[in-house]
């Protein structure tokens, strides 16, 4: 007997493979038949005789045989299994001690990852939300936003006309239904005052659309859709919590909205916001019944509208059929339709499209981050290895096979990424509540964002990625050691060239991506800058705004004119007010509240139907542009006696001024604007300096301002300048206003300065965001560099300590240091700045004042990052330069 | 060497082979010998039953199989007790006899 027993027990030989099992068995058995034979045989049988006894008495031969072959197979699956989670276990338990054995490279690796992941957790987290989860409705993918678009106008998307709207419903086949929304808002004298709810007003078939049952209570039958039986809400969760404690009673009771009773009849979920792009989340939603009047209203258009694909049509069915039925349309109603198409947008597309780009942008960019992590630990890996060249060697030489070390070395890999990524979870927390907090108004769905199991999914499967991309390097350079080289020169200054370039190169490329992210945030910082300094026409300090709404108040024009200048002069005598005035829109403040009006100019040729061009019309009080301290270029501002029985004038701004008069002065000229349904031809009596209504980066576009007594518009905006802070203000203004009328709802309240701040909010986060990633990219990258040059240094300790016995003097040494990182360095930066140069051109949407590739930033970009690696670099020569050649030398 | 009417209780078979193997590592036609000598053939243990057995026991972990020599050699699979099986054995062991004097005790009274 030779075998040894229990020897594959403790040297864990591999078992069989699966196709042997079977043979195994075979000849098992085989052999038993044989013996057994020839017993039989030596009894004095035949051998054929014997053959057959054999096999008589062995019994159901194939039964055993399948029998068997199917315990074995089993038992060698689970001993293969066993043997693979033994090695597992075995490594882990090494890794884990050769990690705790150097606890400095642990942390730094440890943490530099946790950087990187944590910041892709994070960012990934707003992606997922924002972008790529579904909207919370059912078979959310089914739904689209419809609108006008104007053809004449450029193709410029706009809300849709009833009638329109009306026909759209009853000619489409493909849409299961769509339905129509209006904002809206109710009046509700509540316990702190009056105040007004934002309602929509839907059409029916508004819920059955969005497939969302009410939380409590119910949405609203299809007979609540008729004139008559309209007086119900449904409310909002938010305002559910907030004005009624989320008690459920409230649904059944009745509430006086606007002066007339309604009946709560339900409380929609938390999640349904829609739609919540447009403007300010509403809180109520109440039924929108057309009247015969507005059925044949094709001109004005004020509907949102949204339908769901019906079953089987695809988008590009209900766009075909919806071109075709707007051509209909065209035909039949040539006055008003001749260049009205329409547009069908994805549900989401519509609400996540604006912020899909920037959002995709800082993707890339904290990928960067990402791969800079992972470069500075396969570094730091690598120059371990030279380290452990005699471990590996040693292992190499007792018979480990090349599988296993390169084995053993992704499991240390991936021990490092996921107590980074466990680290990297915990940042992103943080991470994602800054988001939180910093997130410009319009990234929608903000407030979801939440780590959850997608997100430590996402996390887990980066630090898989990482481990491989940091780990396999130095593990497969550490799978073919020089057994002989490793074992002899014991371990120390064994590094092959190929080693060396290789951490060179993962330096370069380093410093090459911190420069294309430094380049980012760079050309981010000069656009904000150049957007801070755009002249915005008016001064924001210090200036009350609010929204008061008063039509249904005062009804007639003659009560809204004496209402505004009764309810001015008492702000305007508060202690503290410097002025006050008012406006139906206010600088970057809601667009929805500009009026696009067109405009005829006496005495210049009449452009066709329909082409006539659009001007921005704003119903001023004469005080505003005091209040705002808007320049006055030429002619002269309003006054109070510029009223309805003055002859009609306007103030125009200054591109208006060179847009229809370029070459004479456009006081004294007259114009035909269209306001309220109503042509009126205005002199201009002034002209003013432009104002950045809509955004600082959009170009200011012809603005007219007509005072309010010509034009009594019931929505107006206080503009308060006050002497301190406003908002302090706030209460005594409130006071003054409802001294004339209390039971006057104000609308909204902000301050000048804080719709400025809220207009650059989405640029402020981009960069924000984008320049935390270019430092901490900067940073890892530094540390890279300095790594790498300590590490090199060190590994010339004695090579330096040579030179400097023979006399070199210290620049020599801190030349001969500095040259290798001034190489690294520049061909990092070179190919950084080749890298942006190529890559910038995706910010260009973000961009504003500078082009892509803007010279300043490059140029500041670059010294950067030559001075930032110039001290990485610098750090490690000056301790060359302090070696002392008699130790250095000892060492040998 | 015909066949008794003695029917194997469920579980005996893989005690004799353990007991058998006890005193050395075996290939399976050895073990049918050493119980056919043992108990005089009157335990007529059918070859088939025995192998699989003996798989089923290798799969318990009370056995370890391994490819060897065989006296004449000739290659062949030899089963020895692990440590579980040696354990087993014991207690297996133990609960026989105290089953087997339960029933003698029953049969010697009547």
């Amino acid at each position: 007997m030779t075998h040894i027993p229990g020897l594959r027990r403790y040297f864990r030989l591999p078992r069989l493979s699966g196709g042997r099992v079977k043979e195994d068995v075979d000849s098992e058995l085989q052999f038993h038949l044989e013996m057994r034979t020839r017993e039989l045989a030596a009894s004095g049988m035949t051998p054929e005789a014997a053959r057959k006894e054999a096999l008589r008495q062995f019994g159901d031969l194939d039964y055993t045989k399948r029998y068997c072959r199917d315990l074995d197979e089993r038992q060698d699956a689970h001993e293969r299994r066993e043997a693979w989670l033994d090695a597992l276990r075995q490594d882990t338990r090494y890794a884990w001690r050769q990690l705790g054995r150097s606890p400095g490279f642990t942390t730094v690796a440890v943490l530099t990852l946790a950087l990187g992941i944590g910041a892709n957790t994070a960012i990934f987290t707003a992606v997922d939300g924002v972008l790529l989860r579904p909207l919370p409705y059912a078979e959310a993918d089914r739904l689209v936003a419809l609108w006008q678009h104007n053809r004449a106008e450029g193709g410029k998307r706009d809300d849709v006309s009833p009638a329109n709207f009306l026909d759209w419903r009853s000619r489409s086949r493909t849409f299961e239904n769509i339905a129509a929304a209006e904002p809206f808002g109710f009046d509700y004298m509540g316990p702190e005052g009056p105040e007004t709810f934002r309602v929509w007003l839907v059409s029916d078939g508004f819920f059955r659309i969005m497939r969302t049952p009410a939380l409590v209570g119910r949405t609203f039958a299809d007979e609540e859709y008729t004139a008559g039986r309209e007086q119900v809400v449904v409310l909002g969760y938010g305002l559910w919590q907030r004005r009624f404690g989320g008690d459920s009673s409230v649904v059944g009771r009745t509430l006086v909205l606007d002066g007339q009773p309604r009946t709560v009849v339900g409380v929609m979920p938390p999640e349904f916001n829609f739609p919540t792009d447009f403007a300010e989340p509403k809180e109520m939603w109440a039924p929108r019944v057309f009247n015969e009047r507005e059925r044949q209203i094709r001109g004005g258009a004020y509907l949102t509208v949204a339908g769901r694909l019906g079953p089987g049509s695809t988008l590009e069915h209900a766009r075909t059929e919806m071109s075709s039925i707007a051509s209909e349309l065209s035909a039949e109603y040539p006055a008003t339709n001749t260049d009205i198409g329409a547009l069908v947008v994805p549900l989401h597309e519509q609400m996540v499209g604006h912020v899909r780009p920037a959002l995709l942008v800082l993707l890339g960019a904290v990928a960067f981050v990402l791969l800079i992590a992972c470069a500075n630990v396969a570094n730091l890996l690598l120059a371990r290895a030279s380290h452990r060249e005699q471990e590996f060697a040693v292992r190499a030489a007792l018979g480990a096979g090349r599988g296993r070390v390169v084995r053993q070395l992704i499991t240390e890999s991936l021990i490092l990424a996921l107590l980074g990524a466990a680290a990297g979870v915990l940042l992103a927390h943080w991470g994602v509540q800054g988001i939180r907090a910093l997130s410009p108004p319009n990234l929608p769905r903000v407030d979801e964002l939440a780590i959850d199991g997608r997100v430590l999914g996402f996390a887990l499967g980066i630090s898989f990625l990482t481990a491989l991309l940091f780990g396999m390097a130095p593990a497969l350079r550490a799978a073919r050691p020089d057994l002989h080289e490793g074992l002899k020169a014991g371990g120390r200054s064994a590094t092959g060239s190929g080693r060396k370039r290789l951490r060179n190169l993962i330096v370069i490329s380093e410093v090459a991506l911190a420069t294309v992210l430094l380049v980012g945030a760079g050309l981010l910082v000069r656009s904000f800058e150049s957007l801070l300094r755009v002249d915005r026409g008016y001064r924001s300090e210090n200036v009350l705004a609010i929204n008061v709404f008063t039509w249904d108040r005062y009804s007639t024009p003659e009560l809204r004119t004496a209402f505004m200048e009764e309810s001015l002069d008492r702000i305007a005598a508060l202690p503290g007010v410097l002025s006050a005035g008012a406006a139906s829109a206010l600088p970057l403040a809601d667009p929805y509240g500009a009026e696009d009006a067109d405009v005829t100019i006496e005495g210049q040729a009449a452009p066709p139907r329909g082409q006539e061009p659009s001007v921005q019309l704003t119903v001023v009080t004469s005080e505003y542009f005091k209040v705002l301290d808007i320049a006055l270029k030429r002619g002269r501002l309003l006054t109070r006696t510029d009223d309805s029985r003055a002859a009609p004038v306007a103030l125009i701004n200054e591109t208006m001024a060179r847009r229809f008069w370029p070459a004479e002065d456009a006081v004294g000229r007259k114009f035909t604007v269209r306001f309220m349904g109503r042509p009126v031809t205005r002199e201009v009596i002034g002209v003013v300096a432009d104002v950045r209504r809509v955004g600082l980066d959009e170009p200011p576009r012809p603005s007219v301002y007509v005072p309010h007594p010509q034009s009594p518009t019931g929505s107006m905006a206080f503009v308060v300048r006050t002497n301190s802070d406003p908002l302090a203000m706030l209460p005594a203004v409130k006071e003054s206003i409802w001294s004339l009328n209390k039971t006057l709802p104000i609308y909204s309240t902000a301050t000048l300065e804080g719709l400025l701040s809220e207009s650059l909010k989405e640029r402020r986060f981009n960069l924000l965001l984008l320049a935390c990633f270019a430092v901490t990219a900067l940073s890892l990258a530094a540390v890279g560099v300095y790594g790498l040059m300590s590490h090199a240094t060190n590994e010339r300790t004695q090579e330096i300590g040579l030179r400097l016995a023979l006399g070199a003097r210290s620049a020599d040494i801190l030349t001969l240091v500095l040259r290798h990182g001034a190489l690294l360095t520049l061909s990092g930066v070179a190919a950084g700045v080749a890298l942006a140069a190529a890559l910038t051109r995706v910010l260009s949407s973000m961009l504003f004042g500078v082009t892509s590739s803007d010279l300043p930033t490059f140029l500041a970009v670059i010294v950067t990052v030559i001075a930032v690696a110039g001290v990485a670099c610098y750090l490690p020569a000056r301790r060359a330069v302090r070696i002392d050649p008699m130790v250095a030398l000892r060492t040998e | 060497m015909g066949r008794t009417s003695l029917d194997l209780l469920q579980g005996t078979l893989d005690v004799l082979i353990l007991k058998t193997l006890s005193w050395a590592p075996m290939h399976g036609y050895g073990v049918s010998q050493w119980i056919r000598q043992r108990t005089d053939g009157v335990l007529g243990i059918e070859d088939a039953a025995l192998y699989q057995a003996l798989h089923r026991l290798s799969r318990k972990g009370f056995v370890e199989a391994e490819w060897g020599l065989s006296d004449n050699n000739r290659k062949a699979k030899y089963y020895q007790l692990t440590k579980e099986g040696r354990r087993q054995l014991r207690a297996e062991t133990s609960t026989w006899r105290l089953y087997a004097e339960a029933i003698f005790k029953v049969l010697e009274t009547a």
